[in-house]
């Protein structure tokens, strides 16, 4: 019998949460926490090493019944789709460990557990292939989230908390309807590949993809279901800015990408211009509410809506270059934004303040992080040369070609984009020292450097050379596309 | 009778037999246990239950009618009496301390509930309007006593008097219903009035006659429009007769409500519409009014309302799925409330009542294991996944969905999602507040037990419920 890897991978950091509720000293449970992830990333990594880029079908794959009164089996798998934010995951596992090494001070223990927890259940969903299990996973994400950003945040953080849980869970109960309407309709199963082959009436397909819509579009956030992302954002210490930016907002795409398109085509293409819209709306509202935010926090929120606006706009334009432009757009903001909430928790841990007002000359003080800063800020902005642009010029040619105005909602959004995004280093890191920042402000050490540098390789690798992450996508998004356009007809 | 038929009656209703007799030897033994023995009452019940648990254990294997067919032991009355037996052992467990702080330790208390027990072992397995009137009255005979037991406060007093008369009243209305049954059709067994069906349209006195039964069994699972006592009594009673209530009586309750509302008289009066209003009318007001309550009790009194409203959907729905799906759902309220219950109970030491909210503030801080306890029972209550609470209301979703109730599957996610938010808030206080003072909870060697079991089972059954829903298909009725 081969090694269940993806059993591994998901539940490494489950053990390893369990593990940390026996240790008493506080030093003991972060290193045992980082060896645990570092762990999980290697696992991540032979997988990778093993990843076969020639086909589109699930591998990896695991089966074993659970429930079998109700078809439910325990399934794992990837494809090209779900492979890179394993990796994602997997990556930013250890950096949100060495990113809560000082900033969590109290409770170490239960942070730590928190976030191994969260950690797991987020793999969980990616690898899962059976939709009772990916609800399980999805749900029960809530809770360390809950109580990263209840326990752990700053001081309107039970609020945000609230808001967060229950936009999420009136969300995703809308979604278990679905699942068990599309359980009905599908044959008595909730294997995700046997759905995908379903053919269903294009009725129950408009049904199920607004249901599907709801959850998704509150995880994305899509415009109107946005607002608790900033709350929540600015709230969360910042491992959990960085999971809820770089991995959790990606499971709203992953949602439409895994299950509305390839299970309910008719419905996806008859509603895509309406999500083409949304998305527009998305880009340019979220560009518009970054331009007027002082908190750093606060804009890299916002931009996330703008950019995840993107992500969609290149997922329903349907065709070849705006989903891969969308998938790799996807990974790159993980990479990205996760990068700027990293770097704007370091400022923070230094000067207690995320008022922009506040900072000024932040060059002269520390350069070393200033240039990280200026990196991800430009690989924000999507210039050439780092990751974004790849995936942005991607997605907008593809915008173009579907929709005319809708291409020119992107643009303006890029173009808002670099506005809010140059404005905000000119007024953090260029001319004179402010006067609240007159203290002296130590340099990024070498475990925040370990932090970061990681990210920072990952944005200059994919901007300079996306082959090798193009082709992991390339071989599903083509069979994606044939699902799509195969039974819902071709545009 | 002959003397075969009589042996087999006797041996079908062999545990109930055991429960009521057990109940008498204890009420004279507690008169000779000296006081600081009381502990030796404690485990002389459990061993009754025990006792009466192997019998029904050993008597499953087949179906058994007796007493001219007005008692039936069948697998669906063997889930219920199995649900029955762990809430009263546990119940059992939580009172020892709890009695000896609130000094109600004395024998009637346990022999009461014994009493209560075999009560609701009758209701499970009556199949005559006039059997299940036998064990309901029995039943809520003794719990009402028990509610008033704490006779020096007002509280409990007025509580147990609101449950005597409303629930006089209400078996007065189930009683003429029965009488109505009994004139128009000729018979109170429940298989006999099937044949009083002719057909369409329905004799109008039998629909009202249907109507004041449902009215009746709905008074004792706490639903609306018959839940006002739910509350007040909740809060008056003893905790670990709540806790009791909260499970027993109105899993007793359901077992009734299945039995009679499956059958073919009551489902020719399409008493269905009746129920799904009923269902989202009760999740409705106990979710809401859940919001704003400050002491615990309350809030686990409306919060139980919300749930016999959730598992009404069930009934709602129907079916063999839709029966199962109900049963399943009891078997993990218990496990999850009964935890949540202990905690309360625990809590009510010394100055500290335990029964208002904002008092856990900072538990998390001093008691991390059983903060971590409460966080799993809260959120399992709240249908979170991976906690059984989820997997019972996927349940019944997936039973109301079956049967093409789309739109009542999407009343209850919606209302779940409002009950969500109590329980969430009483995570927030207990891990996002400051302790205010220092907790000194009565953790005792029986209440750890019983923490330990219902946690087992509230994550047991989350993360494997496959053999559990087999049992619950499998005893289910109706098919």
């Amino acid at each position: 019998m081969a090694i269940p890897l993806l059993s591994l991978i998901v539940f490494t950091p489950a053990v390893g949460a369990a593990a940390l509720m026996f240790i008493r000293n506080d030093d003991v449970v972060r290193w045992m926490a980082l060896g645990v992830t570092v762990l999980d990333f290697a696992l991540c990594i032979a997988m990778l090493g093993g990843f076969d880029t020639s086909t589109h079908e699930m591998q990896f794959t695991e089966t074993r019944p659970w429930v079998p009164a109700l078809g439910i089996t325990y399934a794992l798998g990837i494809d090209g789709i779900s492979a890179p934010f394993v990796f994602l995951t997997a990556l930013l596992g250890w950096i949100c460990v060495l990113a809560s090494w000082v900033a969590i001070d109290r409770k170490v223990k239960e942070f730590m557990v928190s976030l191994l927890a969260m950690q797991a259940l987020m793999l969980g969903v990616f690898c899962a292939l059976d939709l009772f299990l990916f609800y399980v996973f999805w749900e029960a994400m809530l809770i360390p989230m809950y109580v990263i950003i209840g326990v752990w945040g700053g001081d309107g953080r039970v609020y945000a908390a609230f808001k967060f849980f229950l936009y999420t869970l009136a969300g995703s109960l809308m979604f278990l309807i679905g699942v068990i309407v599309l359980y009905f309709h599908g044959g008595e199963t909730f294997d995700i590949r046997t759905l995908m082959a379903q053919d269903l009436p294009f009725q129950v397909q408009s049904w199920l993809f607004f249901a599907f819509l709801i959850a998704f579009a509150v995880k994305v956030p899509m415009v109107p279901v946005h607002t608790w992302l900033p709350d929540a954002h600015v709230q969360a210490p910042t491992a959990g800015s960085i999971i809820l930016a770089a991995v959790l907002l990606k499971m709203g795409a992953y949602g439409f990408l895994r299950f509305s398109l390839p299970m309910l085509p008719e419905a996806t293409v008859h509603y895509s211009t309406l999500m083409l819209v949304l998305s527009a709306v998305a880009i340019v509202y979220g560009g518009l509410l970054a331009l007027a935010q002082d908190d750093l926090k606060k804009l890299v929120a916002y931009s996330s809506i703008s950019h995840m606006g993107l992500v969609t706009l290149g997922i329903f334009t349907l065709n070849l270059r705006g989903l891969e432009g969308g998938i790799l757009q996807m990974f790159n903001h993980g990479v990205t934004t996760g990068a700027l909430f990293l770097s704007v928790g370091l400022i923070y841990e230094r000067t207690h303040t995320r008022s922009i007002a506040d900072y000024g000359g932040l060059m002269k003080a520390a350069p070393v992080y200033t240039a990280f800063l200026a990196l991800f800020t430009l690989s924000s902005m999507a210039l050439p040369g780092t990751s974004s642009f790849v995936g942005e010029l991607l997605v907008l040619s593809a915008a173009f070609a579907a929709n005319l105005a809708v291409g020119a909602a992107a643009v303006l959004g890029a173009l808002l984009g670099a506005a809010y995004l140059l404005g905000m280093y000119r007024k953090v890191a260029l001319g004179p020292a402010s006067i609240g920042m007159r203290f002296k402000i130590r340099d990024v050490n070498a475990r925040e450097i370990a932090a970061i540098l990681p990210l920072a390789v990952f944005v200059l690798w994919i901007g300079l050379y996306p082959k090798p992450f193009l082709e992991i996508i390339d071989a599903s998004v083509k069979h994606l596309l044939a699902q799509v356009h195969g039974k819902g007809g071709a545009q | 009778m002959t003397a075969a038929a009589l042996f087999q009656s006797i041996l079908a209703s062999l545990p109930e037999i055991v429960v009521v007799t057990g109940a008498c030897i204890l009420l004279i033994l507690g008169q000779l246990v000296r006081k600081g023995q009381q502990h030796f009452l404690v485990w002389a019940s459990v061993a009754v239950v025990l006792i009466a648990a192997v019998g029904t254990l050993m008597l499953a294997g087949e179906v058994r009618t007796a007493y001219s067919g007005m008692f039936i032991a069948d697998r669906f009355a063997v889930f219920f009496k199995v649900v029955f037996y762990l809430v009263t052992v546990l119940t059992f467990l939580l009172s020892r301390k709890y009695a000896e702080i609130e000094g109600i330790g004395s024998s009637e208390y346990y022999v009461l509930l014994l009493l209560a027990l075999s009560g609701m072992m009758i209701m499970a397995s009556a199949t005559d309007l006039l059997s299940i009137y036998v064990g309901l009255e029995l039943m809520v005979l003794c719990t009402y006593v028990l509610t008033g037991f704490l006779r020096q406060q007002q509280r409990s007093n007025e509580a147990a008097l609101k449950y005597v008369i409303l629930g006089g009243v209400s078996t007065g209305i189930f009683l003429y219903g029965v009488s109505l049954i009994y004139g128009l059709a000729g018979t109170t067994q429940l298989d006999g009035m099937a044949a009083a069906v002719t057909g369409d349209p329905l004799d109008p006195g039998l629909l009202l006659a249907v109507v004041f039964i449902v009215a009746g069994l709905v008074f004792k699972v706490g639903a609306v429009p018959f839940h006002m006592w739910v509350p007040d009594v909740y809060e008056g009673a003893p905790t670990t007769i709540t806790a009791f209530m909260s499970v027993g009586p109105k899993a007793a309750g359901f077992a009734v409500i299945l039995r009679v509302f499956l059958n073919p008289l009551v489902a020719a009066s399409n008493v269905w519409i009746i129920v799904a209003v009923i269902a989202a009318v009760t999740m409705a007001l106990g979710s809401f009014v859940a919001l704003v309550q400050d002491n615990f009790k309350r809030l686990l009194a409306y919060s139980s309302i919300a749930h016999a409203g959730f598992a009404m959907f069930g009934v709602a729905a129907g079916g063999a799925d839709g029966v199962a799906s109900v049963m399943l759902y009891l078997l993990i309220y218990a496990f999850m409330n009964l935890g949540i219950f202990a905690i309360v109970i625990m809590m009510r030491n010394g100055d500290f009542s335990g029964e208002v909210i904002e008092h856990y503030a900072g538990f998390a801080k001093s008691h991390r294991g059983l903060a971590l306890l409460m966080l799993l029972y809260l959120f399992s209550l709240a249908g979170i996944p991976p906690t059984a609470g989820f997997f019972a209301k996927f349940y019944v979703l997936v039973a109301l969905v079956e049967r093409g109730f789309v739109m009542l599957a999407v009343i209850a996610v919606l209302l779940s999602a409002v009950a969500a938010y109590f329980y969430i808030r009483i995570v927030m206080v207990i891990y996002m507040r400051e302790p205010e003072g220092a907790f000194d909870p009565a953790l005792t060697p029986a209440v750890g037990a019983t923490l330990a079991f219902t946690a087992a089972g509230t994550i047991g059954i989350g993360l494997f419920p496959a053999w559990f829903l087999r049992l619950a298909q499998h005893a289910a009725i109706g098919g």
